[in-house]
């Protein structure tokens, strides 16, 4: 396992049970913080193409489970910091990973899955400095089931066509239960204000790097 | 809510505990490569099948839906010693869901060509902590009977050289870094016998001697199969079966 570095301390996570809602907050706070004048890049979910690929595949073989789901987040997470997070951290850029681990925690957990393996199993991902979560007004509904909204509705999509039993609603709520669980620093505010104090934290806490922003992972949306 | 909870549990240990003596045998064949094991898998699939016994086969990354990823990232060559391990735990536990559990619970005997001890061996060789490798396969689905090919890392080396040269990944040419797949082979082996070693130890390999003639090798398996005994799936795999029977439409003949 790769051991944490210093490149680490400009990390921020974006969690949420709405792909949407976690990569509109996503974007809003890397336009903050350039206008702060930090260079920042977005490592979104599935930049390996690893979902992209299975959502292709013959729908009587998707017959996935919430542990299938959750290793394939892991790999992917292994190749976004592979490519993304580290080479952009160790450039001196801000990287918000939207999703990162607490999304998978949260779903795979309300899923029935055990906290203690999905920690250990996500142990490689190095701890985010600021963590944002993008709350959710009206969770009392199931998921759209679409495979290009974000991490949640995929799973949603998969596990729904696989088991026939399988309740989104109380998936959903218990996702969102979990992530307000979630122990370490208190989340930021994700309103415009708070994006505003996060982004002056956040350029405050290093110099920007000479090099122009890389090209962050493109939104799920924008893939053909 | 947490007496319906009990009840629910109660039942499904019932459940696995009900099927233990229908259910069918799970055979793993481990052993490095050139050592004989899909031969002997082979054979003794035919003699099962001669004896009118249901027999299913699996074999390494091959599950419908994840082997065209390992392939495709196979020939790019790009994957990290993390994300080859990820993708071939993702591909297993979708065999065990999928394949493996169903055939077991329907009474047919499994036998599967390389088991997770392949993932433990290959991927401790390639550095990784065995500690997080049983995590990200558990909850484990124990085999009734490890049969385990052994033979030396030179015999191994000298068998793949006379028939192939062996693959980026297989040549553990990720790690070693040597551009010669065969030299590669040989040191990237030498490890993963090493690790066989301590996992023979800790999960009850039966060894079989894989310099031995095919057919002496044969009867001998079919002996160890013969006398194979049940591992009780409520000592041994109780988190697996309850996991899958909580998660799958549950299976018919339940």
């Amino acid at each position: 396992m790769a051991e944490q570095d210093d490149s680490t301390v400009r990390l921020v996570a974006i969690d949420g049970s709405r792909g949407s809602d976690v990569a509109a907050a996503a974007e809003a706070l890397a336009a903050e913080v350039r206008e702060h004048g930090a260079s920042c890049v977005i490592s979104r979910w599935d930049a390996s193409g690893l979902f992209g690929e299975m959502a292709q595949a013959e729908v009587q073989q998707r017959q996935v489970s919430a542990r299938n789901l959750t290793l394939v987040f892991a790999a992917d997470l292994v190749f976004r910091l592979r490519w993304e997070i580290r080479p952009a951290l160790a450039a001196g850029h801000v990287v918000i990973a939207a999703p990162y681990v607490d999304t998978a925690v949260a779903l795979a957990r309300a899923c029935g899955l055990p906290e203690g393996w999905l920690r250990e199993v996500l142990r490689f991902a190095p701890p985010a400095t600021i963590r944002g979560w993008s709350r959710e007004r009206k969770t009392d509904r199931a998921w759209k089931r679409r495979l290009d909204r974000g991490y949640p509705e995929y799973c949603a999509a998969m596990l729904a066509a696989a088991d026939p039993r399988f309740r989104a609603k109380r998936t959903r709520r218990a996702m969102v239960e979990f992530l307000q669980d979630v122990k370490g620093p208190k989340p930021m505010d994700l309103s415009k204000r708070g994006l505003e104090q996060a982004a002056r934290r956040i350029a405050a806490t290093g110099n920007p790097p000479a090099s122009p922003s890389p090209v962050a992972s493109r939104p799920r949306t924008a893939r053909k | 809510m947490m007496a319906g909870s009990r009840k629910r549990d109660q039942a499904l240990a019932e459940l696995i505990e009900s099927h233990d003596s229908s259910r069918g045998l799970l055979i793993a064949f481990e052993g490095p490569d050139g050592s004989g094991k899909t031969t002997q898998r082979k054979l003794l699939q035919t003699w099962l099948e001669s004896r009118g016994q249901p027999v299913v086969a699996t074999k390494w990354a091959s599950s419908p839906l994840f082997k065209p990823l390992l392939k495709s990232r196979r020939r790019l060559r790009t994957m990290s010693v993390e994300e080859y391990s990820l993708l071939h735990a993702v591909d297993f536990r979708h065999r065990v869901e999928t394949s493996i559990l169903p055939a077991l619970w329907s009474g047919k005997t499994v036998l599967a060509d390389r088991y997770l001890f392949t993932a433990l061996a290959r991927d401790a060789a390639r550095g990784l902590d065995l500690d997080w490798l049983l995590h990200v396969y558990s909850p484990l689905l124990w085999p009734d009977l490890v049969i385990y090919f052994s033979m030396t890392p030179k015999d191994s080396s000298r068998r793949i050289a006379s028939t192939r040269s062996p693959r980026y990944y297989d040549a553990g040419q990720d790690v070693t870094g040597i551009d010669d797949p065969l030299t590669s082979y040989g040191s990237f082996i030498d490890r993963v016998v090493t690790e066989y070693g301590n996992l023979a130890v800790v999960f009850k390999f039966v060894s079989v001697d894989a310099g031995e003639a095919v057919y002496r090798q044969h009867t001998h398996v079919r002996g160890l199969v013969q006398q194979a005994e049940k591992r009780s799936w409520s000592a041994f795999s109780k988190e697996a079966l309850e996991e899958w029977l909580n998660k799958t439409t549950r299976p018919s003949g339940s």
